[in-house]
């Protein structure tokens, strides 16, 4: 295989310059002509009924446009198991319940509004367990469902249960046996940028949402099944991008705020913009979903394992986002992490007055694998094996069928274990319990695509102009990962250009195709699969445009060349060399023959070609352009929770060294390795960018991070009190890129945006126990507890 | 609603603002001189993303009184590049190292990273890392972004 | 909404003028870093902000021949920048030096941090183990009141409505004592502590001749472990010694359990620190 011009090179993100000059325009920075700003009035209780809103105050507010309560707007419900309204009028299930909303002509006039809106509530007694939410006798959160039937417990009525293999034949195969209980709490997105929208209605009822969502046709489709049932038949939908500050997983649904913006929109005829403050965006947006696990894992004498079961209750909170689905994501790890035949996992989601939840990088995976690994290194501890040596014997290979039918292609995983251990001189660190530890996890993710809609296609328009400007087309959208630099270095090296030549536009349903969203870490396999086959059909019109231009080019210039000196020795060119595609090649945007690449008369700008082909005189002129919709083949998880779902996937280990304080508790990372099987690293800095961010999110998650709820409500909603890391707060990340060629994408790549953060907390927990012979079991992993452990470890508890 | 009238420099550019007495820094900047660069990450001084740069000294704008920018000298991102449109060094390195992701922690960076070198022109990793403390970022685990930093010293120490 | 009138004295007497024309009404504002906060998040709502900013003869560090007298309008970040204060009052140096970020350190002043009274401010501890003084200016002349009897609770002090904390005055034999500041927090930087251990001894050879342990977070004010102190003193400068005066310092405190951590947690840390920032201090003296 040649060497490649552009893939796998640290090409640099200078299209970006607008985001070191102050000019990238955020949701934060945008305006509308006449715009209006909305603010949301929330409950002051966790779990009440609403006995009256007295907006009257409010309405007469100078500079007030409208205020909304629940009365004045169509009960429509909404969320995936439209569990919720808009606003809710009879009764509050959380702290975050939006009970009115204002319109006015400045954000302080409209939070001025929300405080003169007077509700009356009567308190009702409030739940904030998810397993004393399950007793009997608990306060039912929800009394009626979506169709109006009514409920009797507070567990969803979701079907998460999965079942491969044969756990009891595996039990008794087993020679050791472990059983663990783990648990993990809320975590917060922490985007910079906060969340908001800006809806504009024109006079024929057609919306625009300025929306940082990074699914903008489900967005759209979402509202559209609104605008059904609120009389707007007939209008269109158009969901924009501006730049977004940050995603991490909080722009993946259809948030109640943007339903509030739009009503808001329709009933002043104005653009309205919502814009969260810090304070909201931890306590009105919901956060990482938190889990109980029991899991339960055997292997036989040589270290094999026979089975692994588990089973978890998810606070599911208030109402229902995609927190609720994450058990979907949970089954990967719990039933393909390492080989594992005989496979049982079951999730209960309860309803609690509690904050419900929505994606954060993982979905799922951190919460599980964390239950996963933690069990993992016990039985390797309960077989006298060492863990890295366990999880070697274990290890996923290529060409594996794992017990949820997921086909494992490229497989990187051996070779990270091995690579982190021999990094971290895991040996020679290991079993010391001398306050210094190691510890190490591992992880699979989707990396190829995720089938969890019935489509999983990305549409790409590649056009080429006459001045050989590329303008692509994407229905994607970019959080900032890079996306824009990395498809460009894919774009130029499949149809010869340069990344300079290529611009990216995505962001808007308008003029992108459709795609399922950037999510799941699909976007660089997805669309660039996307891109290789629009960038097949562009470089065969230009080619076959430069056979048929070409010689008429060339004998214009020599002519020229003769009339300007008569002794000019006409060349002897063959002009049947250039007279097929199949002859012709594009570099640095230059087309020139294959059998003869050096001669100057056959080589040409590609705009010189598109020019003469545009600018004909006659009937004849042409455009290059071209589209593809790439829908990668895979399936759907069948009703057993079965399935191929995505092309290839992601394989890492992190290994971490820590220093414990055993007067304080205070865990120190010394140094933390993470290896990622990308497949192919189309751009190494941006991939290291990646694993170094989603790394000190997994340290944060393993150590610092928790929002405290108190009764439903959040304590610590601002950056002192949520522990989030700082620059001072230097963890040591090393990456070390692994590359398997992974057939089926683009260039060979994977994925890479989730994978960085999922192991990092148990590879954290594992290095503690190492390094003091205490386990910790819910993360955060805090110095309280750290110290706490050890307290009773010496007083032989 | 009391308004007040403050005359500083900003961006090398003598300036004069009307604005209500209530507004900080950051709103004058970006409702009255329309200069969006400098964000609202959270309003109470714990996010930096508002940092601008005043009288050499890097300085939270969101939780600085307006009142008090009389007869400052104020650089903002926008001041960065010069004049003539070319590119500071560390606007140049932030690019060329990945030291910008989703970008909205961007120009706070820039700036506490611009009164660091301006202060110090050879820190260490330490000195940049305590200087760019009060700035967070989600994106990027902020090693590119000393790396970034420490790349635009360099830059800077070569030129002169 | 908020309203209020920007005030921008250019002197004392004026301050004083404002102050008796708003009564309650008013509040003084230096750097801003916690009152623009307060008033963002509807904790105060006042009718006017007196600036003392514009006061600029009232930042000052210097070493008189009596005392050292810091300006109560001093940055943190001046503080940290001071070799005067890194070498002679060193836990002043760590506890400023420490204060939020760069962007909070370059505004705040220690004037603020004091009269601020929260009982995580990091110049508390330290300035009460340096024995230092508030110097207090009324319409009616000024008072000086050391800092053991400046705070009356959280977030409160003797500080009456009418009068501006001017300066803090450190006795000149402070400068022979070694002192080291330990905050304890969860993160590197832009962090309150969950406890703070200001240490100070003077030394005679290898015996405390006399000691200063504060603590902050540890009570409702910022305390001094004067039971430890007393301990202290007369006993060789040495890890058992310095681990039994840190027991007794944690059984002098009273910290309760907060949303940043519990009660248990801060005594151990109490019992940890006290030595640990003891022979701090004791290294800083043998080392200037």
């Amino acid at each position: 295989m040649s060497e490649y011009l552009f893939v796998g090179k640290d090409i640099p993100r200078t299209a970006e310059v607008d985001k070191v000059t102050g000019r990238a325009v955020y949701i934060n920075d945008l305006k509308r002509p006449g715009m209006l700003y909305g603010k949301i009035k929330y409950s002051e209780y966790a779990h009440a009924r609403i006995r009256h809103i007295d907006t009257s105050k409010a309405k007469r507010l100078p500079g007030v446009k409208a205020v909304i309560t629940g009365y004045d707007i169509p009960d429509v419900r909404v969320g995936f198991l439209k569990d919720q309204t808009v606003l809710k009028k009879d009764k509050v299930r959380q702290f975050r319940d939006e009970v009115a909303a204002v319109a006015a002509i400045s954000p302080e006039i409209a939070e001025e509004a929300c405080d003169l809106i007077k509700v009356e509530y009567e308190e009702l007694p409030g739940v904030f367990d998810p397993f004393e939410a399950m007793k009997e006798d608990a306060p039912l959160i929800h009394e009626v469902d979506a169709r109006g039937r009514p409920i009797r417990t507070n567990v969803l009525p979701l079907p998460w249960k999965f079942e491969a293999g044969d756990i009891e034949a595996g039990r008794a195969k087993s020679a050791y046996v472990v059983e663990d209980k783990v648990q993990t709490t809320w975590v917060n997105q922490c985007c910079m940028g906060t969340s908001g929208c800006i809806a504009e209605f024109d006079m024929n009822n057609n919306l625009t949402l300025y929306n940082q969502t990074n699914v903008i046709f489900w967005d759209k489709r979402r509202i559209l099944e609104y605008f059904a049932q609120i009389g707007l038949k007939n209008s269109k939908v158009r969901v924009v991008n501006p730049i977004v500050g940050g995603s991490f997983g909080t722009k993946l649904d259809t948030d109640i705020y943007e339903f509030i913006c739009i009503q808001l929109a329709l009933i002043t005829r104005k653009p309205v913009k919502i814009i969260f403050t810090r304070e909201e965006e931890f306590f009105a947006l919901p956060p990482r979903q938190p889990a109980v696990f029991e899991i339960e894992q055997g292997c036989d004498k040589e270290g094999r394992l026979t089975f692994r079961r588990a089973t978890a209750v998810l606070d599911n909170g208030a109402y229902t986002s995609w927190g609720a689905t994450t058990p979907s994501v949970m089954m990967m790890p719990i039933s393909s992490l390492y080989r594992v035949p005989n496979v049982y996992f079951e999730a209960k989601c309860v309803y609690t007055n509690n904050i419900y939840c929505q994606a954060m990088r993982g979905y799922g995976n951190p919460q599980a694998t964390f239950a996963v690994e933690t069990s993992m290194d016990r039985l390797a501890e309960e077989a006298g094996i060492d863990p890295a040596e366990f999880r070697l014997i274990n290890t996923n290979k290529p060409g594996d069928e794992t017990p949820m039918r997921l086909k494992i292609t490229s497989c990187g995983l051996e070779e990270c274990i091995r690579g982190v251990k021999e990094k971290l001189g895991w040996d020679k660190k290991r079993g010391k319990r001398n306050g210094r530890g190691v510890g190490m996890a591992s992880l699979i993710h989707v990396a190829g695509g995720a089938r969890v809609y019935k489509s999983d296609g990305h549409g790409m328009i590649i056009k080429v102009d006459e001045h050989g400007h590329v303008d692509v087309m994407s229905g994607g959208t970019d959080q900032g990962q890079g996306s824009p630099t990395a498809l460009a270095q894919i774009i130029a090296e499949a149809l010869g250009f340069r990344p300079d030549d290529i611009n990216l536009v995505f962001g808007d349903t308008a003029f992108g195709l459709w795609d399922a969203g950037t999510h799941a870490s699909r976007h660089t396999f997805i669309a660039g699969n996307a891109a290789l086959k629009a960038c097949a059909k562009v470089k065969r019109q230009i080619l076959e445009l430069a056979v048929e231009k070409m010689p008429k080019i060339i004998q214009q210039q020599i002519k020229r060349k003769k009339r300007k000196d008569p002794d000019f020795k006409e060349p002897d060119l063959d002009f049947d060399l250039i007279s097929d595609p199949k002859n012709l090649d594009i570099k640095n945007r230059t087309v020139f023959c294959v059998k003869d690449p050096e001669n100057p008369y056959f080589r040409m700008d590609v705009s010189r070609i598109l020019r003469e082909a545009l600018d004909v005189g006659t009937g004849e002129s042409k455009v290059v352009v071209a589209e593809a919709f790439y829908d990668p083949p895979t399936e759907m998880l069948d009703r057993e929770f079965k399935g191929n779902l995505s092309c290839t996937y992601a394989f890492g280990t992190t290994g971490v060294e820590v220093e414990v304080d055993e007067k304080t508790g205070e865990v120190k990372i010394l140094q933390l390795y993470a290896a990622h099987d990308v497949g192919k690293a189309i751009n190494p800095t941006l991939i290291k960018g990646q694993i170094y961010g989603a790394g000190y999110m997994g340290v944060g998650y393993g150590l610092t991070e928790e929002m405290k709820l108190e009764k439903g409500r959040v304590m610590n909603p601002n950056f002192l009190d949520y522990k989030m890391l700082t620059a001072k707060d230097a963890i040591p990340v090393y990456p070390m890129i692994v590359e398997t060629d992974e057939k089926d994408g683009p260039f060979g790549a994977k994925g890479i945006g989730e994978p960085g953060l999922v192991p990092t907390a148990p590879a954290i927990a594992n290095a503690v126990y190492d390094a003091v012979g205490v386990r910790i079991t819910d993360l955060p992993i805090t110095p309280e507890k750290v110290l706490k452990a050890l307290k009773e470890k010496r007083q032989g508890k | 609603m009391k308004k007040i009238t403050v005359s500083f420099t900003l961006n090398g550019d003598p300036v004069t603002a009307e604005v209500p007495a209530t507004w900080n820094l950051l709103k004058t900047l970006r409702e009255y001189f329309e200069l969006m660069g400098s964000k609202e990450g959270c309003g109470v001084g714990e996010c930096g993303a508002c940092t601008v740069i005043i009288d050499g000294k890097a300085v939270n704008s969101c939780i600085f009184p307006t009142a008090e920018v009389e007869g400052k000298n104020v650089v903002t991102v926008e001041g960065l590049a010069s004049k003539d449109g070319t590119l500071h060094p560390l606007q140049k390195a932030f690019l060329e190292n990945n030291g910008v992701q989703c970008g909205f922690c961007t120009s706070g960076m820039l700036m506490s990273a611009k009164a660091l070198l301006d202060e110090n022109p050879d820190p260490t990793e330490e000195d940049i890392r305590t200087s760019l403390s009060g700035n967070l970022c989600r994106c990027t685990g902020y090693v590119q972004i000393v790396e970034s930093v420490q790349k635009a010293a360099e830059m800077m120490k070569n030129q002169s | 909404m908020i309203e209020y009138e920007y005030l921008k004295p250019k002197n004392l007497e004026e301050v004083f003028s404002y102050l008796k024309s708003f009564g309650e009404k008013a509040t003084l504002i230096a750097g801003g870093t916690d009152v623009m906060v307060n008033i963002r998040n509807k904790k105060i709502a006042p009718e006017a902000l007196i600036s003392l900013r514009n006061l600029e003869e009232l930042a000052y560090i210097k070493k008189g021949e009596d005392a050292y007298h810091i300006g109560a309008l001093t940055t943190h970040r001046m503080l940290e920048t001071s070799s005067l204060v890194a070498r002679e009052l060193s836990a002043l140096h760590d506890g400023a030096s420490q204060v939020g970020s760069v962007q909070i350190r370059n505004v705040a002043t220690i004037g603020g941090n004091i009269c601020n009274a929260a009982p995580s401010a990091d110049t508390a501890g330290p300035l009460l183990a340096l024995d230092a003084a508030v110097v207090l200016k009324g319409p009616n002349g000024s008072r000086k009141v050391p800092l053991t009897e400046f705070f009356t609770g959280p977030s409160q002090t003797v500080r009456a409505h009418d009068e501006v904390a001017v300066e803090f005055e450190i006795p000149l034999r402070m400068g022979e004592f070694g002192s080291a500041y330990h905050k304890h927090a969860r993160r590197k930087a832009m962090d309150l502590p969950i406890l703070g251990v200001a240490v100070s001894l003077e030394m005679e050879g290898e015996t405390v001749k006399d000691a200063r342990i504060a603590l902050s977070v540890a009570a409702p004010t910022p305390i001094r472990a004067v039971k430890a102190e007393e301990f202290l003193r007369g006993k060789k400068g040495e890890e058992e010694v310095f681990e039994e005066a840190g027991k007794i310092a944690a059984e002098e405190a009273s910290p309760r359990d907060s949303l940043r951590g519990k009660a248990w947690y801060r005594k151990e840390i109490i019992a940890t620190f006290v030595p640990k920032m003891a022979f701090r201090a004791m290294e800083r003296l043998k080392n200037r």
